[in-house]
């Protein structure tokens, strides 16, 4: 005879509340697992969709995604002058914030060196890559937009000529792919009444310096600031060249850092991420302790409205085995159908979070595992006072 | 055929000055068929002692013989109780403790699926106790929407469903009404003429020990013959 059920069947109200309150918060705790994996895959999605052999960045920096990292474009030669080395390309990589069809978007710009460098698109959605040298772009379709949309950026506008899904930044940002000239226009293009102010903050502190007017004038045009640099170059070795002897080759001979695609991922592992990474696990704890704790109070007060019963079922002989079973059976079907809920509810919503959850089976049995234990747990409290409920207690009034 | 026999049953709380004696040399020997009665006023040790016979509470010493089983013997002689209760002893109580979640014919099948009844068998034995309680047509009800006399029906429909040796009824008429409380005491004893089991009944109220075999009065934890 199933007690449990046959207790449930007359609390209806309360186990559906329960299990829409309790689903609610596994849904939470399934969607922090679908953010944390999805924050993973995409602050591991650029560096693993570019692949090269080596990331050639600042001396001693992490970048370019983990940490800034500044070079002047030139370095790119010397680099592919150096011995094991296929192709070197100018990368670089920074966010903006954009008027697109009319709303700001937050995205994220790769300059390469179209239409063959390194860093580029490698699987188009739709339509194909970067052709022409100049006004052309490929994005994320999260962008908002199609092929053939007209996007303007500061003082040019680009034709978009393919769509691409595999690039997403480390932020969540959509990905806008420029060529190198492009890119760096964009990201250096300031307007008239910036860059007149500019010049004459200049020519007051280089007269200011004793230097004459009409020298000033002669020396703005070196000492303006370049904008010829880029965050990494992007290295393809020769065939049967050893990585690690080409990376030391560049550290020594030129002075920059030189990573593998192995060293960037664990770079972002251990900086960038690490700390959403231990934020996320932080909630999913203290959701996970919360809907114990709720399990909790309501297997008790289950168990606290049948402790007559109970003492009546000891009295007749029932065993411990049948008022266990009685109580953890309530704990684990509360449990259980809040779990399916959750399941169900993130399942079906997943889509409309702004950011991407990848809701993998494996995560949501561990997660269940960890459920089906914190039921468990939630019933101890029940369990203890049913145990120790006298059975001399049906007898008497009351 | 004997069914329960103690001797020189007592029990006592507390030590030194604090001392109570709850039962004090308590000899009673109960035989299949038999009716009992116990009296006495609150305070007197009926409960203590209804809770040593349910084997519950253990006594201080004496023997407790029990379907020609040693019980107690100046301590528990090593039976599983909890069997004992399910197999052999049937309880009805002052306000019917029905399980509130289980139907009548639940409550009835309840105590028969501890002793492995169930299927068929079992639907049909619960079903037969309570037509002989003349309450079969209720059966698929809760007890929230059963009388307090229908509610003590099912009670003693549940306390005969494993064939008890043995019927401890604690007040099973305290909350019914006269007439509710003679339906339930000419059951009772019904109960104990057809069925092989004594029936041990402790109540307060004289009106409703009309026709038992044997009536005992219990004051200040002694038990005597009352005296008619």
């Amino acid at each position: 005879m199933d007690l449990a059920v046959h207790d449930l069947k007359q609390h209806r109200g309360r186990f559906v509340a329960t299990v829409f309150g309790v689903g609610l918060l596994f849904t939470i705790v399934l969607a922090m697992n679908g953010l944390y994996r999805g924050n993973l895959q995409e602050g591991l999605a650029l560096i693993k969709s570019a692949n090269p052999d080596l990331w050639i960045v600042e001396r001693g920096r992490g970048g370019p995604f983990n940490e800034q990292s500044t070079l002047p474009e030139h370095y790119r030669y010397s680099v592919q002058t150096t011995p094991g080395v296929a192709q070197a390309n100018a990368f670089i990589y920074y966010s903006v914030e954009r008027q697109i069809g009319g709303q700001s978007r937050h995205f994220s710009i790769i300059g390469y060196e179209a239409p063959d460098g390194l860093g580029g698109p490698r699987t188009m959605l739709a339509g194909r890559g970067l052709g022409a040298a100049h006004y052309e772009m490929v994005a994320h379709p999260k962008l908002g937009v199609r092929i053939g949309s007209q996007v303007s950026l500061g003082l040019h506008t680009y034709t978009v000529v393919g769509l691409t899904k595999e690039s997403i930044s480390p932020d969540g940002d959509p990905i806008v792919y420029l060529s190198l000239p492009d890119a760096q226009e964009v990201l250096y293009q300031r307007d008239n009444q910036e860059i007149h102010s500019a010049r004459e903050r200049l020519l007051r502190n280089l007269t200011a310096q004793g230097i004459s007017g009409t020298q000033a004038e002669r020396l703005l045009e070196p000492l303006r600031a370049d904008t010829h640099t880029i965050n990494a170059i992007l290295v393809r070795l020769r065939t049967g060249a050893d990585r690690t002897t080409v990376a030391r080759g560049i550290e020594k001979w030129l002075y920059l850092s030189a990573l593998g695609t192995d060293d960037e991922v664990e770079l972002m592992l251990k900086g960038r991420l690490a700390s959403m990474s231990k934020q996320l696990m932080l909630f999913r704890t203290l959701l996970l302790l919360i809907s114990v704790v709720i399990l909790s109070l309501v297997v008790y007060t289950f168990t606290m409205e049948k402790i007559r019963s109970i003492a009546v079922m000891k009295l007749i002989g029932a065993p411990n085995r049948v008022v266990v079973r009685l109580v953890m059976e309530q704990s684990l079907l509360l449990t259980v159908s809040a779990f399916a809920m959750g399941i169900v509810l993130i399942e079906n919503t997943h889509q409309f979070f702004p950011r991407t959850l990848l809701l993998l089976p494996s995560d949501h049995m561990v997660t269940f595992g960890i459920a089906l234990l914190g039921g468990v747990l939630a019933s101890l409290l029940g369990l203890w006072q049913a145990l120790t409920t006298e059975p001399a207690m049906a007898l008497g009034g009351g | 055929m004997e069914i329960l026999r103690i001797a020189g049953l007592a029990k006592t709380f507390g030590t030194g000055h604090l001392e109570v004696r709850a039962l004090a040399d308590i000899h009673l020997t109960v035989s299949t068929n038999e009716l009992v009665a116990l009296l006495g006023p609150s305070g007197s040790g009926k409960t203590t002692l209804l809770l040593s016979l349910s084997l519950i509470l253990e006594p201080t010493s004496g023997t407790i013989v029990f379907d020609g089983q040693t019980i107690y013997n100046q301590g528990w002689a090593g039976v599983d109780m909890r069997r004992v209760r399910r197999e052999k002893i049937g309880f009805i109580f002052q306000s019917h403790n029905l399980i509130p979640f289980l139907s009548a014919k639940q409550n009835v099948l309840f105590p028969l699926s501890l002793i492995g009844q169930t299927g068929a068998a079992a639907e049909r034995r619960a079903m037969a106790l309570l037509d002989y309680m003349e309450i079969a047509d209720r059966a698929d009800f809760l007890p929230a929407v059963l009388s307090g006399g229908e509610q003590q029906r099912v009670a003693i429909a549940r306390a005969l469903a494993n064939n008890a040796k043995l019927i401890l009824a604690d007040e099973p008429t305290a909350a019914l009404d006269t007439q509710r409380g003679r339906r339930v005491m000419a059951l009772l004893k019904k109960i104990a003429r057809e069925n092989q089991s004594a029936v041990i009944v402790v109540t307060h109220d004289v009106r409703m020990i009309e026709g038992f075999d044997h009536v005992y009065h219990m004051n200040d934890g002694h038990l005597q013959p009352r005296q008619s």
